[in-house]
C-alpha cells in the first residue's frame, strides 16, 4: 500500500518535472514541435533544453547581481549575440566533441557563487561570448527545423527572460535572498563540473 | 500602472513557474522516457543512503550553530567541492575507503554538533569539504545506463541542496534554549549512527 | 508603462513574421458515420493551407476497404474527400487513423464518429500527435484538456487578438482600470463565443476579420493620444471600448472551435474549456507584458523618443495594414 503510494507520487513528480526539464541530451537529434509554428518551436526548444536554458538563467542572475547598468547591457546584448551566433550557426555544421555548455555552467556559476565584481567591458565581452557560443550551436540544431524564425523566437524569449530575472535579482533586498542566488550559482557550477566529468566518462 | 509594480515579483514568479510546468504537455509525448528518468534518479539518489542524509543534515545544522558567515559559506561551497569529488570518480581516480570515510565524517560532524564546537572557519570548511569529496565520489557517479548525465547531475545537485536546506531549517531552532539542546541531541544521534555505519563498513 | 512597453514590440516583430497569416488557417475535420454494422461513410475535409491544398493526407487502417468510387469536391476554403468503407466485419475499436504530413503544419483536425446506436465519439489530431485512436468513452478530463489546449493555442496564434489586448494595456492607467478593462473584454468575447458556438448567430469570416483589424486600427491613434496626455472617450472609459470590440473578437475565437456534427451534449463542455484555454493564454500574455514593464522600470531602461512612440504606431499601422489586406480579401470575395 505504502509502496504504491510512493510509486504514484514518483510518477506524478516525474510527470511534472519532465514537463519542465525533459530534453534529450543530444539537442540536435530532437527538435520540439509545439504545433504552433517555427517561432514557438524555437521558444519551446529553449525552454526544454537545459544546456541552453540554465546558462541563460545564470547570465540573467549574474547581470542582476552586478546592477542596473550591466543588467541593461545584458538585456540588449545577450539576446542579440545569441541571434547573431545563431545565424552564423545556420550555415555551419557539426557538433563539438567537447560539451561547451559545461564551460558556461562552470564559468557563470562560479561568478555568481563568488559574487565577483568585474569591469563593465569584461562583463560585456562575457555576455557576448556566452550568447554567441550558445546561439551558434542553437543555429546548427535548429537548421533542420524552425531555423531563422525559431532563432527569432529564442531571441524574444531570452529578452523577456533576462529582463524579468535580472530585474528580480536587482529588486531583492534581504541579505539572505542574495545568498540564495549565490547558492543557486554554486549549483550551476557544480552541474558544469559534473558535465565535464560525464564527458570524460563518455556518458555526457 | 507604476503603483503596483512592487507586487509584480510574486505574481511574475508564480506565473513563470506555472507556465513552465504547463508548457505544451504535448512535448512530453515526444521525448524518450529514459532521458527524463535521469533527473528523477539523480534527485532520489542522495536520499537513498541514510549515512549521506544524516551527514548532510549535520552540515546544515552545524552551519546554523556556527552562524554567519559559515551559515552561507558552507552551502555555497559544498556543491562545488562535492562535484569535484564526483569528477574524480568519473575520471577514474580511486578514493580508498569511501564507506569508512563517510562513516567517519558522520561521526565527526555529529560530534561537532553535539559539542557545538566552533573551530576557525577554514578548519570547519576543510572538514566539510573532506566529507563533500567522499559524498560526491560515492554517489555522483552512479548513473544508470541510458540516462542523461546532465539531467542526473541536475537532480543530484538540487537534492543535495535541499538536504542542506532541511539541516539549516532545523538549525533555526538554535535561537531557543530548548532548541539548542535538541540540536545537540541530534548531533549525538548522528555521531552514534556514524559508529554504526563504521562498524558496517569495517565488518 | 506606456513608454516602457516598447520591448514588447520587438517581440511582436518576431512573432508576426511567423504567424501573421497563420491565424487564417482553419481546422480540418474528419467525420465518420456508421451506415451499417461494418460500413462507414467517411468525410475528410482538408482546409486550404496558405492558398494550396493541405499537405496532410488521410491514412485509414489497412484492413478497411473502400466501396464504390471516392469523390473529391473543391470548396473555397477546403477540399472535401468522401468515401464509404467496409471494415470486413471487424470492430473499429482501437483502430488508428493517421494524418501523414500534418506534423509539418499548424492545423488541428477534429475527428467525430457517429455510431448507428446514436452514440458518438470525438477527438482531435494535432501536428504534435498526427493520429487518432477510435475508441469508446473517454474520461471527462481528457476531453476537457483537449479543448483547453485548443483555446490556449488559438489565442497565442491569434496575433491580432493579442495586439488588441496590448493596445488596451497601453491606454489603461491604474490597477482598477486595468482590471475593469480586461474583465469586460473577457466577458464580451465569452458572450459572443458562446452565441456563435451554440449556433444562435453566425458571423461570416471575411467581414469579421476586417472588422477585427479595424478595432486594432482604432486603438492606434488612441494610444498616441493618451501618450500625449490628451483624453478621449476611449481613454476615460477603456473598458467600454474593450467590451464593444470584445464582442467582435468573440466571433473570431469561435472560428477556432469547429462544432459541426459535435454531439449536443458535448457542446457546452467543449465551449467552457475552450474558453478557459483562451482566457489562460490571454492572462499569460497580460502578465508577461506587465512583468516586462516592471522589469524595464527596475532596470531603469530609458528608451529614446522614437522608441517610446513605437508601440502606439505599431498597433496603429499593423491595424491599418490588416484592415486594408482583409478588406481587399473581402471585396475579392464579393466580386
Amino acid at each position: 500500500m505504502k509502496r504504491s503510494l510512493l510509486h504514484n507520487l514518483r510518477i506524478l513528480l516525474g510527470a511534472a518535472l519532465s514537463a519542465a526539464l525533459l530534453q534529450p541530451s543530444e539537442a540536435a537529434a530532437h527538435l520540439v514541435t509545439t504545433g504552433m509554428g517555427p517561432v514557438y518551436d524555437g521558444i519551446g526548444h529553449l525552454l526544454l533544453t537545459p544546456e541552453d536554458l540554465v546558462p541563460a538563467l545564470a547570465m540573467s542572475l549574474y547581470a542582476g547581481m552586478r546592477g542596473r547598468a550591466p543588467g541593461r547591457r545584458a538585456l540588449f546584448l545577450f539576446p542579440l549575440a545569441w541571434l547573431l551566433g545563431g545565424f552564423a550557426g545556420l550555415s555551419a555544421s557539426g557538433t563539438p566533441t567537447f560539451p561547451l555548455p559545461a564551460i558556461s555552467f562552470l564559468l557563470l556559476g562560479a561568478l555568481i557563487a563568488a559574487d565577483l565584481r568585474m569591469p563593465d567591458n569584461i562583463f560585456t565581452v562575457l555576455a557576448l561570448a556566452v550568447g554567441i557560443m550558445h546561439g551558434f550551436f542553437n543555429g546548427i540544431a535548429l537548421k533542420a527545423g524552425p531555423s531563422g524564425l525559431g532563432l527569432l523566437g529564442i531571441m524574444a524569449a531570452l529578452f523577456v527572460l533576462v529582463a524579468i530575472v535580472s530585474a528580480f535579482v536587482l529588486s531583492l533586498k534581504p541579505p539572505w535572498a542574495r545568498i540564495a542566488v549565490r547558492v543557486a550559482g554554486s549549483w550551476v557550477a557544480a552541474m558544469g563540473l559534473l558535465m565535464i566529468g560525464w564527458f570524460f566518462r563518455g556518458q555526457g | 500602472m507604476e503603483k503596483y509594480s512592487g507586487h509584480m515579483n510574486f505574481l511574475t514568479w508564480g506565473l513563470a513557474f506555472a507556465l513552465y510546468l504547463a508548457w505544451p504537455a504535448s512535448v512530453l509525448a515526444h521525448v524518450e522516457q529514459g532521458q527524463a528518468v535521469g533527473f528523477i534518479t539523480g534527485l532520489e539518489h542522495p536520499w537513498s543512503g541514510l549515512d549521506h542524509v544524516l551527514a548532510m543534515i549535520a552540515v546544515g545544522i552545524w552551519g546554523a550553530q556556527l552562524g554567519n558567515p559559515a551559515l552561507w559559506i558552507l552551502p555555497v561551497t559544498f556543491p562545488m567541492v562535492m562535484s569535484l569529488g564526483a569528477m574524480m570518480g568519473l575520471l577514474g581516480i580511486p578514493l580508498p575507503g569511501i564507506e569508512i570515510g563517510i562513516a567517519v565524517s558522520a561521526i565527526l560532524l555529529g560530534t561537532m554538533v553535539l559539542g557545538e564546537v566552533k573551530p576557525k572557519l577554514y578548519i570547519a570548511a576543510v572538514m566539510v569539504g573532506f566529507f563533500a569529496i567522499f559524498h560526491g565520489h560515492a554517489h555522483g557517479t552512479e548513473l544508470p545506463a541510458g540516462q542523461s548525465g546532465l539531467l542526473y547531475s541536475m537532480g543530484f545537485v538540487i537534492a543535495t541542496g535541499v538536504l542542506h536546506g532541511i539541516g539549516i531549517t532545523i538549525g533555526l531552532i538554535h535561537r531557543w534554549p530548548a532548541g539548542k539542546l535538541a540540536l545537540r541531541g541530534a548531533g549525538a544521534f548522528i555521531a552514534a549512527m556514524g559508529f554504526v555505519f563504521l562498524w558496517q563498513a569495517v565488518a | 508603462m506606456r513608454s516602457i512597453l516598447v520591448g514588447m514590440i520587438f517581440l511582436f516583430n518576431g512573432f508576426l513574421l511567423g504567424t501573421v497569416s497563420a491565424h487564417e488557417s482553419q481546422p480540418g475535420s474528419l467525420e465518420m458515420k456508421q451506415l451499417a454494422p461494418d460500413r462507414y461513410d467517411i468525410i475528410w475535409r482538408a482546409p486550404i493551407y496558405y492558398g494550396r491544398p493541405h499537405p496532410a493526407q488521410l491514412q485509414l487502417p489497412e484492413d478497411w476497404e473502400t466501396i464504390g468510387q471516392p469523390t473529391e469536391r473543391r470548396r473555397a476554403d477546403a477540399i472535401v474527400f468522401n468515401r464509404v468503407i467496409t471494415t470486413g466485419g471487424k470492430s473499429i475499436e482501437g483502430k488508428i487513423i493517421r494524418f501523414p504530413g500534418l506534423e509539418a503544419t499548424i492545423t488541428d483536425v477534429f475527428i467525430r464518429l457517429k455510431r448507428l446506436d446514436g452514440t458518438m465519439m470525438s477527438t482531435v489530431a494535432r501536428p504534435t500527435k498526427p493520429w487518432a485512436e477510435l475508441r469508446g468513452e473517454r474520461p471527462w478530463y481528457v476531453t476537457a484538456g483537449e479543448y483547453l489546449g485548443l483555446g490556449f493555442h488559438h489565442i497565442l496564434m491569434g496575433i491580432d487578438h493579442l495586439l488588441f489586448v496590448l493596445g488596451l494595456l497601453l491606454i489603461v492607467q491604474g490597477r482598477m482600470m486595468l482590471l475593469k478593462t480586461i474583465t469586460s473584454f473577457t466577458v464580451a468575447h465569452s458572450i459572443t463565443l458562446a452565441i456563435a458556438t451554440l449556433g444562435y448567430a453566425h458571423a461570416p469570416l471575411p467581414p469579421l476579420n476586417a472588422a477585427i483589424a479595424l478595432s486594432i486600427l482604432f486603438l492606434g491613434p488612441e494610444v498616441v493620444r493618451s501618450r500625449r496626455g490628451e483624453t478621449s472617450l476611449t481613454i476615460r472609459f477603456p473598458w467600454l471600448v474593450a467590451f464593444a470590440f470584445g464582442l467582435l473578437h468573440g466571433f473570431g475565437f469561435a472560428s477556432g472551435l469547429s462544432t459541426t456534427g459535435m454531439p449536443k451534449a458535448e457542446l457546452p463542455w467543449a465551449l467552457l474549456w475552450f474558453n478557459v484555454g483562451v482566457e489562460l493564454g490571454q492572462l499569460v500574455f497580460v502578465f508577461l507584458a506587465l512583468a516586462l514593464a516592471w522589469s524595464f522600470k527596475t532596470l531603469e531602461v530609458r528608451w529614446p523618443r522614437w522608441a517610446q512612440a513605437l508601440p502606439g504606431y505599431t498597433v496603429g499601422s499593423l491595424g491599418a495594414y490588416w484592415t486594408i489586406q482583409r478588406t481587399v480579401i473581402l471585396l475579392g470575395g464579393l466580386f
